[in-house]
């Protein structure tokens, strides 16, 4: 139990600095709301979905795992939803012909590189003002993807924390470190799955999510 | 009961008002549409140095080393005639615009008196809104315009000469005090008045009408109109240009960011400031630059939602104008403003709108000048059968209709898993064996394919200059990974891979 001048001290650097996170602030166990994504095996182990105000993390390692596929589907949930959702194309490979006809509430950033990419995510998470942000880096070349700063997904942490808004950065490789949730895509499609419906291949999506419990925590594993 | 607005030194103060530090040094208007230019107006600090009117500028700097010579500006005058007319439409429904940095009111029907508010309390609220927009002004209260303006000449800085019947004998006794300089009459009228010894306005009412008229003619008759009570004029009434612009001719040439901004940020708060005045907000900027070669930059700014923020509506200019490269140097600026009312917007418990369109619209604005604006925007597909057909466009989000149906959804031919594709198109090696590809080679990938779906044939825009055709496979290599490739008349291609 802190003393009373710990508590006052905490008090007062509250006022005077209000954006300024502090322990007790973490250990209040508030869970954001959650936004739920349509897809069962993420959002029943989530209890609702994708958290807002924190960074979630999707990883894409092995090839043909359905990343774009997850993409797609949270696009045109948010669309359906009438949200208006921001990708960030890391490498500009977004296939836009087939995510419907009225687009008219997406913003698409066709990067061509990944400091491109952050240097647009930075700015649209520091303008709180699109729900859903989705940042694509899965086809961005490692050698690219090695030269983030640890700090930037921090900082991009930071950022979320000041809004409702649900950020999904997908990668090829775990990256992230302070994200809430992370999503590691194990499912392997083969050639017979372009015959088959989107709905049914994302039911067969197999994913393992880890959570913290709150900032900070190791992530915690769970097979969906 | 008339009132009069009276800016003294008038040109002056409408180029000094965007360089408010310089009104208390010694400044010297010079106009250059002379025939021999020379001082005009001056401030006081330059007339304490012994500069007068009249002086030519190498003159006047041999009395004043310090002296800051100012050429006239006919377009800062219009800017700050509109400021005046602005501020006092909004005081008064009935206004006339006199004189250059004259304007005369009537009182009649304001009802002052009803909301228990002075005629001096009403004068000092124009005045300190005058000094928002860096003009000083005087206000002169009479029985007539031409008494007002009297008033208005002699004010510290509010000056009334009452017309109640019991106070007539002190407010003839206050004009009778004044110099007969304040008459205005010609050059002729006045030195002759000089040579008899006659320097108050009461000395020459002494003369007698009949008198005057006699030796001077009816010019001397119009000055006793001038001060008598009884003879009030009606106004030429006008209701102001609802235009609002500031300009600025730069004395030197301009080549950096930092002082157009400086200059755009005083604009920024004149305009929202006038605007206030009037219960407005700004929707639309249109600003213009002008350039040495001759040329004009111009760009209109829409405003997402309407706001008088100054801080929201300078961060737009500003970062507008860090992407803006001019091939010569800037000369003059203007910033016009096209008001609007303020929307009061109330949201919806389901609706989704932008929290700050305007914030929207900066991010937007930064977010294209780093990317370039080909690369920003929403898309808008193409109706045509030629893959990765679509457009980008600007995105409208504000402008989003919150009610209506989504027409988002999977499009019909969506089938199967996604691709993500490679733009441009990654030339590849392509081996074919009895017509079908087997051997994959390129950047990404180099080995044999495994397993594959087509050919696919498609083609369009044969009629035209932009014909295309493709035969397309979907392959899967032995690494597993899934490829669409396909040959074209340019040669073999990889267009993506799915995921």
């Amino acid at each position: 139990m802190p003393s009373a001048n710990i508590i006052q001290l905490r008090q007062l650097l509250a006022e005077r600095f209000p954006g300024l996170r502090t322990r007790a602030d973490e250990l209040s166990g508030a869970r954001h709301a959650a936004w739920p994504t349509g897809l069962a095996q993420l959002d029943e182990p989530l209890r609702g979905g994708l958290p807002k105000g924190a960074l979630v993390e999707v990883v894409a390692e092995q090839r043909v795992s359905g990343s774009a596929l997850m993409m797609t589907a949270l696009i045109h949930r948010a669309l359906g939803e009438n949200k208006f959702v921001a990708v960030i194309d890391g490498q500009d490979s977004l296939d836009v012909t087939h995510l419907g006809e009225d687009l008219s509430r997406l913003l698409w950033v066709r990067c061509r590189s990944t400091d491109e990419a952050l240097k647009a995510a930075d700015l649209l998470l520091r303008d709180g003002n699109l729900p859903l942000v989705l940042l694509d880096l899965v086809s961005n070349p490692a050698a690219q993807l090695r030269k983030i700063p640890a700090t930037t997904w921090y900082r991009f942490q930071r950022l979320m924390e000041q809004t409702s808004a649900v950020c999904v950065v997908m990668t090829p490789r775990v990256m992230v470190a302070p994200a809430q949730v992370r999503v590691t895509l194990r499912s392997r499609f083969s050639l017979s799955a372009l015959e088959r419906e989107p709905q049914e291949l994302l039911r067969e999506l197999k994913m393992e999510i880890s959570e913290a419990r709150r900032f900070g925590d190791e992530l915690e594993s769970k097979s969906a | 009961m008339f009132a009069v607005i009276f800016i003294p030194n008038f040109s002056l103060q409408s180029v000094l008002r965007h360089e408010p530090e310089s009104r208390g040094k010694a400044v010297a208007l010079v106009d250059p549409g002379m025939p021999k230019p020379a001082i005009v107006q001056l401030t006081s600090a330059a007339r304490v140095q012994g500069v007068c009117e009249g002086l030519t500028a190498s003159q006047a700097t041999a009395r004043c080393a310090e002296l800051i010579i100012k050429p006239r500006s006919r377009a800062q005058e219009e800017s700050a005639t509109e400021v005046l007319l602005q501020t006092a439409y909004a005081f008064s429904p009935n206004i006339e615009s006199t004189a250059a940095g004259v304007c005369t009111m009537e009182l009649k029907g304001l009802g002052l008196e009803a909301r228990g508010e002075t005629v001096d309390q009403w004068a000092g609220k124009i005045i300190e809104v005058l000094g928002q927009f860096y003009l000083e002004a005087k206000v002169g209260f009479g029985a007539t315009p031409e008494l007002a303006l009297l008033a208005a000449r002699s004010a510290n800085p509010i000056l009334t000469l009452q017309s109640e019947q019991r106070k007539n004998d002190s407010a003839a006794a206050i004009v009778e005090s004044f110099p007969v300089s304040s008459l205005e009459p010609s050059p002729e009228i006045l030195e002759i008045l000089q040579r008899w010894g006659i320097c108050t306005i009461g000395e020459l009412l002494a003369l007698g009408k009949d008198n005057l008229a006699e030796r001077l003619g009816p010019a001397a008759v119009e000055l006793f109109h001038r001060v008598s009570p009884d003879s009030p004029r009606p106004l030429k009434l006008i209701a102001p240009a609802e235009e609002f612009s500031e300009q600025m001719e730069f004395e030197h040439e301009i080549e950096t960011t930092e002082p157009l901004l400086f200059a755009l940020r005083r604009f920024t708060e004149q305009l929202s400031r006038r605007l206030e005045l009037i219960y407005l907000v700004v929707a639309e900027f249109h600003l213009q630059l002008g350039l040495a070669s001759g040329a004009k930059y111009e760009h209109v700014f829409k405003i997402p939602a309407p706001t008088g923020k100054i801080a929201i509506l300078f961060r737009m200019l500003q970062t507008h104008l860090e992407t803006v490269r001019a091939d010569s140097p800037i000369t003059s600026l203007r910033l016009a403003a096209r008001p609007a009312k303020p929307e009061a917007q109330q949201f919806g418990l389901f609706e989704s709108t932008l929290r700050d369109p305007n914030q929207f619209a900066e991010t937007l604005a930064r977010l294209t000048a780093f990317i370039g604006s080909e690369n920003v925007g929403t898309p808008q597909l193409i109706p045509s059968y030629k893959p990765d057909s679509f457009r980008m466009t600007v995105p409208e989000f504000e402008n989003s209709s919150r009610q209506r149906e989504t027409k988002a959804g999977r499009s019909e031919n969506s089938i199967g898993l996604q691709l993500r594709r490679f733009r441009p198109p990654l030339a590849s090696h392509i081996e074919f064996r009895e017509g079908k590809p087997a051997l994959l080679r390129n950047q990404v990938f180099t080995g044999p394919i495994v397993e594959m779906r087509g050919p696919f044939f498609s083609s369009g825009n044969w009629w035209d200059s932009g014909r295309w055709a493709r035969e397309e496979w979907d392959v899967e290599t032995s690494d597993g990974s899934l490829f669409r490739i396909f040959r074209s008349p340019d040669g073999c291609f990889v267009g993506g891979v799915y995921d």
